[in-house]
């Protein structure tokens, strides 16, 4: 897998470093940094999907929204324990991730994301009229048990989580099927040219992409304790969630968490300035300055900077 | 009975036909050209070959027949195939893009990767530069490498010298010429440029909207003048 010393060196740094953040930085920064670790992990779920196959889902929130209500509603109306109901929440998910897939194996381009956000509007509709009883209908749900107290806790829960996501996905795309997915992406005729099952690739994906989704999600409300429609099935959740990983580096693991982490600093200083929607105002032209310069995005770079300093030393 | 056996194939888009029963044989061991225009039904003839198309007739390899299968079981049995401007995977190595075709022949990786590199030691060179970086000669290479990666027993490539200036069609008919000679790969390529399939191959098929108007060896057909119409157009 190519694995060099300086990888492991990195991996340690960020770790050790994320540990010891609570100790440097204050609970509100903390609390911050919790909902740019949710975001990170969906970015990186939906960088499997879209930022290696290609195919861009704009309705992430669904996959996501899925794993979400599944252990919601299975701990707050029915008991279940949060052992039982996330595993359940992140299967629910993937069967979900193949309804998506559904449409991949006929369309491509804007067809497949037009088609993503249909998903994600037609679910926010049923939530809400379909077994009131059971989803909150528009309300959605509070109430739902947490699993941690406190910012500190939290943090850490979701750290551990974000780094277990993403050191799994980096060594598995590093790996030959992650060489096979992103050829998906650039060419996939000439994919099924040399004797690969696209089919098969993009299932395999799908059902990735859908297992982080369910799981994230899953945490997500967990630490929150309230579900709500209204907020979950939101066009600009989604966007958030493909501009972080655009903006960190598609195709790339530490990009995404990068661009999740950017982005959520970026708006929540903003804050104080700009209380309004104003802040995305000033967040796509950050957005936008980056393309034009580099789109490839935060990652590349970082990578030509650390080239360029090498190459002076 | 010849080594690969195309039978009355037919191949349709949507409603559209766009060969009408096509047949052709090839031998183990030689080079057959098939020269046609555009739109004639190239591209098309190769990608049935892959099981790429909805088709009908029949296309057999030595004693298997390969119609109704995927793809996926077509590159097993043992063709490979270097489709239409080298269709590479533009944000990854030359390296990472031979891999891409190893998939199917995975325990010949180390004996492919070397015949590729003795055909091209050009590729070895730049192992670690993306293809998107590189000359239309060196993709071609690469698409070249990668077909081969998949341990064909025939290779159909799809226009070899598309684009590509006289000097480097001469270097990829010579490696053309090495596989056959030095690996015993049986070749089939289209082109329109009908001299260079003159030159290296030893049977020709001139394709014309979707029907095969002649066949025969280089001598036959040199001075054919359907071959020239195929060649000019009307």
């Amino acid at each position: 897998m190519g694995l060099r010393w300086y990888h492991f060196a990195l991996w340690g740094a960020f770790i050790v470093g994320l540990a010891l953040l609570p100790e440097l930085v204050s609970k509100g920064t903390l609390r911050t940094i919790i909902f740019a670790n949710y975001l990170a992990i969906f970015a990186i779920s939906w960088d499997v999907l879209s930022g290696r196959t290609g195919y861009i889902s704009f309705g992430h929130p669904f996959l996501i929204g899925i794993g979400a209500y599944t252990t919601a509603i299975l701990t707050k109306r029915f008991g279940v324990p949060v052992e039982v109901s996330i595993p359940i929440a992140v299967l629910t998910t993937m069967a979900g991730g193949l309804i998506v897939l559904l449409p991949a194996l006929r369309v491509k381009g804007s067809y497949f994301a037009m088609i993503t956000l249909a998903f994600m509007e037609l679910i926010y509709q049923l939530v809400q009229v379909v077994r009131p009883d059971l989803t909150g209908g528009t309300r959605g749900m509070s109430g739902v048990p947490t699993l941690t107290r406190g910012a500190v806790n939290g943090f850490y829960l979701s750290a551990f989580l974000m780094v277990s996501v993403a050191l799994t996905m980096w060594l598995l795309m590093r790996t030959r099927l992650g060489t096979a997915l992103s050829a998906v992406g650039m060419n996939e005729e000439s994919v099924r040219g040399s004797g690969l099952s696209a089919t098969r690739l993009k299932m395999v994906a799908f059902l990735l992409s859908a297992a982080i989704a369910g799981l994230g999600g899953a945490f997500y409300i967990h630490y929150l304790g309230t579900i709500a429609p209204r907020a979950l099935f939101e066009i600009n959740f989604a966007f958030t969630i493909i501009v972080a990983a655009l903006i960190g580096g598609a195709s790339t693991i530490i990009g995404p968490v990068i661009g999740a982490f950017f982005l959520t600093f970026l708006l929540e200083y903003l804050r104080p300035y700009l209380p309004g929607a104003e802040r995305y105002l000033i967040y796509g032209g950050v957005a936008l300055l980056l393309y034009m310069y580099q789109p490839r995005g935060i990652y590349e770079v970082i990578r030509q900077g650390w080239a360029r300093v090498r190459g002076l030393a | 009975m010849s080594f690969l056996d195309i039978d009355k194939l037919s191949a349709f888009y949507g409603k559209a036909q766009a060969l009408h029963e096509v047949s052709l044989q090839v031998q183990e061991g030689e080079i057959v050209a098939i020269v046609g225009a555009n739109g004639a039904g190239k591209s098309t003839l190769l990608d049935s070959v892959m099981g790429l198309t909805k088709t009908g007739g029949v296309i057999r390899l030595g004693d298997q027949v390969l119609t109704g299968r995927s793809s996926s079981e077509i590159v097993k049995l043992g063709v490979g195939y270097a489709p239409e401007r080298f269709n590479l995977f533009p944000y990854m190595t030359v390296r990472d893009n031979l891999l891409v075709g190893a998939y199917t022949a995975r325990d010949d990786i180390a004996h492919n990767l070397d015949m590729v590199h003795k055909l091209f030691p050009r590729l070895e060179e730049r192992e670690h530069q993306e293809t998107s970086t590189q000359s239309g000669g060196e993709r071609q290479m690469v698409s070249l490498g990668r077909a081969l990666m998949t341990s064909p027993r025939v290779l159909l490539v799809d226009e070899p010298t598309i684009g590509l200036a006289p000097k480097v069609c001469l270097e990829i008919a010579e490696v053309l010429r090495r596989l056959q000679r030095e690996f015993g790969v049986t070749i089939v390529i289209t082109e329109q440029n009908a001299n260079f399939a003159l030159s290296l191959a030893e049977r020709l098929y001139v394709l014309e909207s979707g029907h095969v108007t002649a066949s025969g060896t280089v001598e036959e057909l040199r001075d054919d003048p359907r071959l020239a119409e195929a060649y000019f157009g009307h």
